[in-house]
């Protein structure tokens, strides 16, 4: 009995020593240790391609941005943008290892180095950069938060839901937007959380709550199965709670890695803005320069670590931002003209850096 | 070369050959080893989260938790994580001691019920038994929530349905599929005055069945101390409540204008009565398997026995197999009580905020996973050494001296 208690004390006592005296300064003593955890510092990029293998965290439950069908293949937008990363990186768009990470586990695979990129409808906020040890890449969709409820209710603002139980997935910025929003406005209600959102569907259905409120991408995405399954219509309130601006994100720490994940999602705008899509960039004859360069003719290179025609390799295997959107977000009912994804020249905030 | 005198009544090997000498620095090494190995993954920990730009101390527990719970409308978003995590402790409280509760008493009847001579009785009793031992308990709690509640007859709380006491004006019972409301207790005068003359009460019942019970042991006089006890009790309860002039009355549950709340009475969420119904008849199955077979290793003799002496079923299981029986099952079933309290953080399933959804959410929403975890690592502990400590208390109490 003594023997194993002492273990206990020893393990316990070691375990206190340094959560006391360790304070965010680090530990001098063991630079040296290899082998755990983690991404090595700054070797993301040559880490993947001696794999051969990107390893994407994305969503397998949400019609539009990233789900799974039968046989097990994934399609969605944020998959969409998996497989652009995987055709700049290792020139080939099926090279991705889809790893499926729920609201829990996406910060934690991305810091353990599980997945080297999160592509999962992830909300960009100065929180998660801080203190999840992350940096989200560019803004891929603007979007904000919602209401929805049956439209046999005739609720239209959110006074009519003073008190009420909403539907939300714990874990996300929904639960913190809906409290500052309802607090300030001295509305009370009742946050009822679970942890999927299959179980929420059930709840939502069944009157449990009145309300269900997230993303109205999300919203919309669920309205629309829920009505082709024959259920009760939808109505998804005029206002809207927040700004969810949804992007890619990678672990703090290499930014050579962060370079190649940034500039491949902005060269998705970047072909949009300049008329390219799948079919014709292979086949582009003009002498626009920036359209030259872009293409990487003449070996033009900005040194990314990347082929010089990385993004005739991109656009014909996955199209470019208008055609990614089109295939998969415009069936949910969102178009893309006249919406805040709309590029910057017709009036929305799709803005990529130049080339 | 050896040059005293004296002579040695042993003689002892050289220390690298001493069995005792090394049975020592063996363990000693390893311990060093052992901790060696714990300080070196856990260095490595601290490392990786430094590099990734995480912090490593326990401050988040003063910030903002920047949520509410649910079901606990005066939890305000801004109040520090360490009060959200004691909600999360009374809730994992609340659940696993009703469980608990619910457990014992149920676990007990079905064991006995499973030897009856009554054919029925033992059949239900072994088809309970066998249903709910063999399905996993987040089945259990998941089947509670959607057969009852969410795909239940229950109507939404906006309509729920009101029993009424015949004859009477009263809702003693609001039923929906979210809600619950039963009768509860409002003060109406000096609730603390009453607490503290009904612990006086339980002191002086305490007092009682011990000196009942001495009385009994010295002079064989049958001791009713169950009576006395009780009856010291109740006389203070009453007594007291008589002398407060009433500081406490019920309250009949009903909703609010907007019928989306339960103002009055007590109520109780779906998610707390699917976790605790569930977890308590899945516990109640493994007690009830316990109690048949310490009953069962009673010696046959005893029973035979009591047969011959004419005492009644009654009589012989509560005076011959029961003190026997229960003796025995004591340490299994403190095992399966802090199954029912670590089993509470299935809780997520049927959305009730107890600790580990609560502690997930909040990692979740950006506070330090690892630190977290240790947090509620440590109150789980905290639980079950206090209910294993408590029981291994009566245990040895109970235990038969032998010589």
């Amino acid at each position: 009995m003594n023997r194993s208690k002492l273990l206990v004390a020893l393990a316990a006592l070691t375990l206190v020593f340094a959560a006391c005296t360790d304070d965010g300064g680090g530990d001098t003593t063991t630079t040296g240790v290899d082998g755990g955890g983690g991404a090595e510092e700054g070797g993301t990029l040559a880490a993947v391609q001696d794999r051969g293998e990107l390893n994407c965290g994305v969503n397998d439950v949400l019609p539009g941005f990233g789900i799974v069908d039968e046989e097990g293949n994934y399609s969605g937008f944020d998959v969409d943008l998996c497989r652009a990363i995987a055709a700049a990186v290792l020139g080939d768009a099926d090279a991705v290892n889809y790893v499926p990470v729920n609201v829990e586990t996406r910060f934690t695979a991305l810091q353990s180095g599980e997945i080297d990129v999160l592509s999962r409808n992830t909300t960009a906020t100065a929180t998660r950069d801080g203190q999840e040890g992350l940096t989200f890449v560019f803004t891929t969709f603007y979007d904000g938060q919602g209401i929805m409820v049956p439209a046999s209710s005739g609720f239209t603002v959110f006074e009519d839901l003073q008190d009420a139980n909403f539907c939300v997935l714990t874990g996300t910025t929904t639960e913190l937007n809906l409290n500052a929003v309802f607090s300030d406005r001295g509305i009370s209600f009742n946050p009822v959380g679970f942890e999927d959102s299959a179980e929420l569907q059930q709840a939502y259905e069944a009157g449990q709550c009145e309300a269900w409120t997230s993303d109205r991408s999300q919203l919309a995405s669920f309205k629309f199965s829920i009505e082709e399954a024959g259920g009760e219509a939808q109505f998804i309130m005029e206002e809207i709670m927040s700004k969810e601006p949804l992007g890619p994100a990678v672990l703090d720490g290499d930014s050579e890695w962060l370079q190649v994940v940034n500039w491949t999602i902005q060269n998705l705008v970047l072909a949009w803005e300049f008329g390219l899509t799948s079919e014709n960039i292979g086949s582009y004859s003009g002498e626009e320069s920036r359209v030259l360069n872009f293409i990487g003719d003449g070996g033009y290179d900005p040194g990314l670590g990347l082929a010089t025609d990385v993004n005739v390799t991109v656009i014909e295997a996955v199209g470019n931002y208008q055609e990614i959107y089109e295939r998969h977000i415009e069936p949910l009912g969102i178009p893309l003209a006249g919406s805040l994804n709309d590029l910057w020249t017709n009036g929305g905030l799709m803005y990529a850096q130049p080339y | 070369m050896v040059t005293t005198t004296t002579s040695k009544t042993h003689s002892r090997p050289p220390f690298w050959r001493d069995l005792r000498v090394l049975r020592v620095v063996g363990q000693f090494v390893a311990i060093i080893l052992v901790g060696l190995v714990l300080w070196w993954l856990f260095t490595n920990l601290v490392d990786n989260l430094n590099r990734a730009g995480i912090r490593t101390d326990f401050g988040f527990l003063t910030q903002p938790t920047q949520f509410t719970v649910p079901y606990f409308n005066t939890f305000n978003a801004r109040n520090p994580v360490w009060q959200m995590v004691l909600v999360g402790v009374k809730n994992t409280f609340l659940a696993g001691s009703v469980g608990i509760i619910i457990a014992s008493v149920l676990g007990l009847v079905v064991g006995i019920l499973r030897l009856s001579n009554n054919w029925l009785a033992a059949r239900l009793a072994t088809v309970f038994v066998e249903f709910f031992r063999n399905i996993p308990p987040l089945v259990v709690i998941v089947f509670f929530g959607s057969a009852v509640f969410t795909f239940g007859p229950l109507p939404i709380l906006s309509e729920a349905l009101e029993l009424r006491l015949p004859g009477s004006s009263d809702t003693f019972l609001l039923l929906s599929n979210d809600r619950w409301g039963i009768p509860g207790f409002t003060s109406r005068g000096n609730v603390p005055a009453y607490l503290g003359i009904l612990v006086v009460g339980l002191v002086i019942s305490v007092l009682l069945w011990i000196w009942r019970t001495r009385v009994n042991l010295s002079t064989g006089e049958p001791h009713h101390r169950v009576l006395w006890s009780l009856g010291a009790l109740l006389a203070f309860a009453g007594l007291g409540y008589l002398v407060l002039g009433g500081p406490f009355g019920v309250e009949w549950p009903s909703l609010s204008e907007n019928r989306r709340l339960i103002v009055s009475g007590f109520a109780m969420n779906w998610g707390f009565m699917a976790l605790t119904g569930a977890l308590g008849l899945y516990t109640a199955s493994h007690i009830a398997e316990i109690v048949r077979g310490s009953i069962q290793a009673v010696p046959k003799g005893q029973t035979e026995a009591s047969s011959a002496l004419a005492l009644s079923a009654f009589q012989r299981y509560r005076f011959v197999v029961l003190p026997q029986a229960l003796r025995i099952a004591v340490p299994p079933v403190i095992n399966q009580y802090l199954n029912l309290v670590k089993n509470t953080s299935l809780g997520l399933a049927v959305a009730y905020a107890e600790l580990t959804a609560l502690t997930q959410t909040s990692i979740a929403n950006g506070r330090p996973a690892v630190q977290s975890i240790v947090v509620m690592m440590a109150i789980y502990l905290a639980f079950s050494l206090t209910i294993s400590l408590a029981l291994n208390v009566v245990n040895r109490r109970l235990q038969l001296v032998t010589r």
